[in-house]
């Protein structure tokens, strides 16, 4: 945020007369007391200076003619200072750069840089903006304040990933999400699936992306790379973009331990449930039919007929609607969120310690997230030379899970419920179960909503450890060497059963699947800088380094089939072993080198060149080498030209390109056999045969070579500080080309195979992106601070292969509804089938039914692409009061929806509740000869709505625009009078509300949902769980 | 933390095994190569698998052997087929056959050919599959991988005919390929991963025959000629399946995974979604043939609950359903699938010596199809001699030669419930037995019974040679009637 920095520099000097020269020793620090590190000491009208050390101190040696230090530090502005001879201390106020364009960021390798020297991208949030604001997931908590940044949860459940990306997708099948760093050192996001029984992914538990594993208590800062430009020094997996994160560091000038207590209690609801009808109930054409899916039956009220199926026997049917049985499924969240944490030391010996504990409960039954993460961080400096770091966090995440997707899962039969069945007393009398354990439900082949929550759990139970080591050595003035080192591992311990009797497996099923992931990250670089090279204000630094990684992973499924009885739930219990039980195990590694030489002239003139190489083990070993360079620069010209007017105060132009390679998966480049099955959730057959071994030549046929991808970009931009700094606005325009895909393409299965590895394909994307910060009052005791952001990326496949119009994206897929790459479009698009038009494009009626005539197949059905993005964010200060909102704004993108589907065909949904008496016309054409007539054909109600209710049909495909009032948040800090009669140094009372309302003109749901949650599938809702909308308080203590 | 020193050295000295130390590509997870004894299973699971999964449940609904009361059998059962089909395209044909089957012929034929003629066989059975339901399908240049990237659509007269000019070796020549191969000296011989005759190959060399009689009365209408002197050559040779005991039948198995598709559909996953249908039912009684059919279908009320194909009157409880019985899904999923019978040998020769004049008694013939085909379902020696004393106008052809060649395909219509392709290709190729539309048609055509089925997605998207637009589905195949 914007900060009034006065800097406040203490030269305490000390006069020693010498010959020629004097020693002056001081202080540099900022008004807070903190010290200014590397601060410039510079003799006025000389090339003599020095830095200042950790603690802002230094000394330097001037001549005894020497007048004036010239103090100058990133953040602030220059100040000069009169030397005192008498060796008195003095004191002088400065008035700070009143902005944050003049901010320093951490950008690559963890190097800081003042923010006017980048001639890229980077977006930063402080940890007032992200905390203490009932985000559980670091990555939602950027949404809607990162200009070109694309968040999408899947879903309200527990831990469900988010997806990111970063300036749109730049790779056909790879990843897209960032490389997030921690300290230093990439860590994993990954998503880690287990299947969800024979439906795999697209019935499973939503899991987390790995980020959730981060405590958002303990962050410092997070910079948003956006560009490749920006992330080029971290290689081919900073394709995407990075999101660097800093967390907290003990030690400060005061040498004094700071103890923070934060706690805070959240809770959650469902929101985005479409609306119900409660006027017509279970059964179908207007019967009542106790083993209907559908509320199609007769009115509430209508006198008890044989004929309408409400006197059986002479006996009234009990009939009437429940008016709330979807929304009393959905239950109460609660989110216990506590941290303790202890900085300590000063700023040569400082250690840091945290604990902190999350305790969520789901608004799915059920459901849970617990999370408790320990760390434990140090550094010091041995010799005023070395410098030595390291930190351990370890990490429990506990996450519960129910199932979801199309079918029997508890979300799939919750989907339209009939109105007229009492779900509620099914828990209530807990009778989900029939008297032997089995599911007791009223339609076969559906579990009982309860029966699948409870019985059909997901338990996932991961212990993490991320550590760094840093080494540096500073060999001289000019010269430091360091090393860091990162590991990153973690075990994941799942557990998924699926009970006798339940829908999918009806035989029952245990899984076990343990998950491993490690990775090892090792830096050694070089640091150079030097100062007034060839001519007097032409600065230097430079690096050079090298980089070691390992990527491992590990999944082993155990899966026991044909449970002996229920209620035991271990595979000693099965009868199979040798159905889904496997084990993949991946390692890839990467050796790269890199350099970067960065020049700047009078702090106005930046010009910055890298350059990568990677080398990598996926590649064949002729071609695994593969070089990439950038080029950047940005330029002041207010400074250089010397503008000082109070109307343009700041003005920065930046342009760079950029070049990044990406290696392949590993493992693509030979073909291979594997143990075989068919079929799929309805009927399936899987190798081993008994004692026979089935093998199969896999679906994918390997290259004859492969060759790195690489995304080309470049962008330039304008940043202007207007009226002395309240307002600052960045405007940047950027292009990148994605070529040499490295793809599984598909091929005609015909072939025998359904892809083949290759190098193909061209994507691009332009876009624009826009920040805008206004302080729009600042007094003593009133602040207001507007910022805003707006971002458009326009995706184009360009090319796929010869011959190739489109294909699937990798991953799980409905028949009928394929997540596709296809020429011509945004990546993405749903393929389907659309319901034939005529020339004038109204669709066509079957003339034999009445409804519409069969679609014709892999059609664009649906586009997730947004159109473009807006962010807007509040933050007003009333003396010790505070309120910061964000609203968000996605204009278009498209959502195919299965839940919407499903409440219309099953007359579920308000909108089907008008006219059921009356018969329907749907909406089109019949074609006569080589005429169209309008459609006259009067269909049931029931008819009309199935019509319109197709799980993959264009009638269920919604514009996702969406306005959201995303968080909103209340403050108040203890004035600082009652504190020091406590002797504390902060308390601070927070409420905060998230996803606290949203506008969804075009919808029947919260469209804002991805079932298949963080990936390159987007804009699908499987029938998973909705949104949550959270409400709490936060109570921090600094003590 | 061994891991960390290891680390520390390797970026702090120079990396002089650099290569060795990027030379972790090769995959832990997948072999190789695999012996052809694992292959073998997994084309023949696949070829059964093909011939009873989704293809069998539309087909058997467009024969109106059952109606489709839920789901995608509801939908297949009004003729709407679109859009599906993908999976059996891909992965029990294309993906699990014709690439296993090709990768046996072209590794094996020299050394150990046992393995490539029973391929041979079996392809040439799968590709009749694939042609017989949705016409020109890819075949020459299909299974070969990179060398035909978008392989050709053959027509179905080149399939079964052959044609030289474009490379195309005919059906029948692929069989007479396989059953040569199979008379040669082999290296590696298959046992007990050969899960239906456990290695005995003059058993594959009575497949292939049977085979050839198949493939020859699929010509009737189109080329007698060729289908009149298969046929002569099978019956002089004499080596074709004559008995119960030699029928190509793929097993199945009781435990969870193995079990075969009619019983994991209708039994386990998608109970609710087809039933017996009203017309079959009604076909049945007329000739006195219930006790058969309760072979077929269960009776869980003691008697048969069937539903009319597409009706929109209200489904009968599900728990009183006729459904598929046990000579079909086992017990516990353990029936085999039945691909070549026995029965349907006698049935094939009973209507060519009826039809083309090929050798042997037509009537004979006949009844030893109906014999064969009441033992196999299991009724008692007591039941079928009962059944042939007290109906005999339904055991002895009677009247003209199309009077008695409706005689046959209705029992084959008959004995062949479970196998909805073989009955489709029948209709097709007679229309017999006469069959009217279903309530509430839709589809390509809601007017016509559709005559093949329409072309999966993923193949029209991404080969271009697949004709586009499909063609409808009431557009005739080659040979049908």
């Amino acid at each position: 945020m914007r900060k009034f920095l006065t800097l406040l520099v203490m030269v305490v000097s000390t006069t020693i007369a010498m010959a020629q020269n004097k020693t002056v020793t001081g202080k540099v620090t900022d008004e807070k007391g903190t010290p200014v590190a590397n601060a410039s000491v510079l003799v006025k009208g000389t090339t003599k200076g020095v830095t200042t050390l950790d603690d802002g101190s230094f000394s330097i040696s001037v001549p005894v003619t020497a007048k004036t230090l010239v103090i100058s530090s990133v953040n602030f502005t220059e100040q000069e200072v009169a030397i005192n001879n008498n060796g008195k201390s003095f004191l002088i106020k400065m008035q700070g750069v009143d902005n944050n364009l003049t901010e320093v960021v951490v950008t690559s390798l963890g190097i800081i840089r003042d923010k006017r020297s980048l001639g890229y991208s980077t977006q930063s949030l402080k940890a007032e903006q992200i905390a203490d604001k009932g985000e559980v997931n670091v990555i939602n908590a950027l949404q809607g304040k990162i200009a070109g940044v694309a968040i999408t949860g899947a879903s309200g459940s527990p831990g469900a990933s988010t997806n990111i990306n970063i300036r749109g997708i730049t790779s056909f099948t790879g990843s897209n999400q960032p490389l997030f760093i921690v300290d230093g050192i990439p860590v994993s996001n990954d998503v880690d699936r287990t299947n969800g029984g024979p439906l795999g992914t697209l019935g499973d538990n939503q899991p987390a992306n790995r980020a959730l594993d981060i405590d958002i208590n303990n962050i410092e800062s997070i910079n948003v790379l956006k560009g490749p430009a920006a992330a080029v020094l971290y290689g081919s997996r900073a394709a995407a973009g990075a999101i660097i994160i800093t967390t907290k560091k003990g030690g400060n000038s005061k040498g004094r331990a700071d103890v923070i207590l934060n706690s805070s209690t959240s809770f959650q609801s469902a929101t985005g449930v479409p609306q119900v009808q409660n006027t017509y109930g279970q059964g179908s054409t207007g019967i009542y039919l106790p083993t209907s899916g559908n509320s199609w039956g007769p009115k509430f009220g209508s006198t008890p007929t044989i004929a309408n199926g409400l006197l059986v026997g002479g006996v009234p049917v009990n009939y009437q609607a429940f008016p709330n049985n979807i929304k009393d499924f959905f239950e109460k969240g609660i989110i216990l969120d506590n941290s303790l944490t202890v900085n300590g030391g000063d700023l040569k010996q400082n250690y840091t310690f945290s604990i902190s504990n999350l305790n969520q409960t789901g608004i799915l039954p059920n459901t849970d997230l617990k999370r408790t993460n320990l760390k434990f961080g140090a550094n010091t400096v041995l010799r005023d030379k070395i410098k030595l770091g390291g930190s351990i966090t370890l990490t429990n995440t506990l996450q519960n899970g129910i199932l979801g997707g199309n079918g029997s899962s508890a979300l799939g039969v919750l989907a339209g419920l009939q109105r007229s069945v009492d779900l509620t007393s099914y828990k209530t009398n807990g009778n989900y179960k029939n008297p032997d354990g089995s599911n007791n439900w009223i339609i076969a082949n559906q579990d009982n909503p309860y029966f699948d929550a409870y019985e059909n759990p997901l338990k996932s139970n991961l212990y993490r450890l991320t550590s760094t080591f840093n080494l540096g050595y500073d060999i001289a003035k000019w010269l430091s060497i360091s090393y860091r080192l990162g590991l990153d591992a973690y075990t994941d311990r799942r557990k998924q059963i699926f009970a006798v009797s339940s829908a999918r497996v009806p035989n029952g099923q245990v899984l076990d699947n343990t998950i491993y992931r490690g990775e090892v990250n090792g830096d050694l670089f070089l640091n150079f800088k030097k100062d007034n090279i060839f001519a007097k204000g032409l600065n230097f630094t430079g690096l050079l380094g090298q980089n070691i990684n390992q990527r491992s992973f590990q999944s082993v499924y155990l899966q026991g089939d044909g449970l002996a009885f229920p209620g035991f739930y271990n595979v000693s219990n099965a009868t199979v072993l040798t159905n889904g039980s496997f084990e993949s195990s991946s390692t890839q590694r990467l050796v790269g080198y890199y350099g970067q030489a960065s020049f700047s002239y009078n702090n106005y003139l930046f010009v910055e060149l890298t350059g990568r190489l990677d080398q990598s083990s996926t590649l064949p070993s002729d071609k695994s080498s593969y070089f990439y360079p950038s080029i950047s620069g940005s330029f002041v010209f207010t400074d250089a030209f010397k503008i000082k007017s109070d109307i343009l105060s700041y003005g920065k132009i930046k342009a760079n390109t950029a070049k990044v390679g990406r290696d392949a998966s590993p493992y693509l480049l030979a073909n291979t056999y594997s143990s075989w099955g068919f079929g799929n959730n309805v009927a399936n057959f899987s190798f081993p045969y008994g004692a026979v071994a089935g093998f199969g030549a896999s679906s994918r046929i390997a290259p004859l070579t492969l060759s790195p991808e690489f995304t080309t970009s470049y962008e330039f931009g304008i940043n202007l500080g207007l009226f002395k700094n309240r307002v600052s606005l960045d405007i940047t325009y950027y292009n990148t080309d994605s070529k040499n895909q490295i793809i599984n393409v598909a091929i005609p299965v015909s072939t025998g195979y359904s892809s083949k590895t290759t190098n193909i394909g061209e994507l691009t994307n332009k876009g624009i992106e826009a920040t805008l910060n206004i302080n729009v009052v600042k007094t003593r005791n009133f602040n207001w601070d507007v910022s805003g952001n707006f971002a458009k990326n326009v995706n184009n496949v360009v090319s796929i292969a010869p011959g190739i119009d489109n294909f699937g994206i990798p991953g799980s897929a409905f028949t009928g509804s394929i997540p596709s790459i296809k020429i011509g479009y945004g990546y993405g698009v749903i393929l389907g089938g659309v319901i034939p038009t005529s020339p004038e494009g109204q669709r066509l009626i079957n003339p034999a039914t009445g409804t519409f005539q069969p679609t014709i197949a892999n059609q664009v059905l649906s586009d997730p692409n947004p159109e473009y993005k807006l962010g807007f964010t509040n933050n007003i200060k009333y003396k010790n009061l505070s309120l910061g909102f964000t609203f968000d704004f996605t204009k278009g993108g498209q959502i195919l929806s299965f839940t919407s589907a499903i409440y219309k065909s099953r007359g579920a949904w308000i909108g089907t509740e008008a006219d059921r008496d009356q018969p329907h016309l749907l909406p089109g054409v019949i074609q006569v000869g080589t005429k169209y007539i309008p459609n006259n054909i009067q269909v049931s109600p029931q008819t009309y709505w199935q019509a319109l209710g197709g799980l993959q049909s264009e009638f269920n495909v919604y514009d996702a625009t969406v306005f959201r009032l995303r968080e909103l948040s209340l403050g108040y800090d203890v004035p600082n009078s009652v504190l020091q009669k406590l002797k504390i140094t902060g308390i601070r009372f927070s409420l905060f509300a998230r996803n606290v309302f949203y506008v969804a003109p075009n919808a029947i749901i919260d469209p804002e949902v991805n079932t298949q949650g963080a990936g390159n599938i987007r804009g699908l809702e499987l029938q998973s769980a909705p949104n949550a909308r959270t409400i709490g308080v936060n109570l921090k203590i600094t003590l | 933390m061994k891991k960390f020193a290891l680390f520390f050295c390797l970026s702090i000295v120079i990396l002089t095994s650099c290569k060795k130390y990027l030379d972790v590509n090769n995959t832990p997870n997948n072999p190789l190569a695999v012996p052809p004894s694992t292959l073998l299973p997994t084309t023949t699971i696949a070829l059964a698998f093909a011939n009873s999964n989704d293809l069998s449940r539309a087909t058997s609904a467009l024969v109106q052997h059952i109606a489709g009361v839920a789901n995608q059998t509801a939908a297949y059962d009004v003729y709407s087929l679109d859009g599906s089909f993908d999976n059996q395209w891909t992965g029990e044909i294309y993906n699990g056959a014709i690439n296993n089957l090709q990768i046996l012929i072209d590794q094996y034929s020299l050394t150990s050919p046992a393995y490539s003629g029973i391929a041979k066989l079996e392809m040439a059975y799968v590709y009749s599959m694939a042609t017989d339901i949705w016409g020109d399908v890819p075949y020459s240049q299909a299974g070969q991988g990179l060398k035909f990237e978008t392989p050709r659509f053959d027509a179905v007269k080149d399939i079964y005919e052959g044609n030289s000019t474009k490379g195309i070796v005919s059906l029948f020549d692929l069989v007479k390929s396989g059953l040569l191969d199979l008379s040669k000296t082999s290296s590696l011989k298959p046992s007990s991963d050969d899960i239906v005759y456990k290695g005995d190959l003059t058993k594959w060399q009575k497949m292939g025959n049977t085979l050839l009689l198949k493939l020859a009365l699929q010509l009737t209408n189109v080329n007698p000629a060729l289908a009149t002197s298969t046929i002569n050559a099978v019956i002089s040779g004499n080596n074709y399946i004559n008995s119960n005991a030699l029928d190509f039948e793929v097993p199945f198995g009781a435990s969870v995974g193995n079990q075969n598709p009619l019983y994991s559909f209708n039994n386990l996953n998608r109970t609710g979604d087809q039933m017996l249908s009203q017309r079959l039912l009604n076909l049945s009684r007329s000739i006195n043939d219930t006790v058969r059919l309760a072979k077929f279908f269960t009776k869980p009320t003691g008697t048969f609950i069937a539903f009319d194909n597409g009706s929109s009157s209200v489904v009968p409880l599900q728990a009183t359903r006729s459904r598929y019985n046990t000579y079909l899904t086992g017990i516990s999923g353990e029936a085999p699938i039945r691909i070549i019978t026995n029965f349907q040998a006698n049935f094939i020769l009973a209507e060519a010596a009826l039809t083309l004049g090929t050798a042997g008694d037509p009537n004979a013939y006949y009844q030893s199809g109906m014999k064969a085909s009441m033992l196999k379902v299991g009724m008692t020696q007591a039941e079928i001699d009962n059944y042939f004393l007290t109906n005999p106008t339904v055991v002895t052809l009677i009247g003209s030669t199309e009077q008695k060649r409706q005689q046959i395909i209705t029992q084959k219509y008959i004995s062949l419930i479970g196998n909805g392709i073989e009955v489709f290709n029948d209709y097709r190729r007679t229309l017999y037995p006469v069959l009217s539309l279903v309530n509430n048609p839709s589809g390509d055509n809601p007017n016509v019974i559709p005559t093949r089925l329409p072309y999966t997605p993923s193949e029209l998207s991404r080969n271009p040679n697949a004709p586009n637009p499909r063609p409808k589905t009431d557009v005739k195949l080659y040979w049908a009637k």
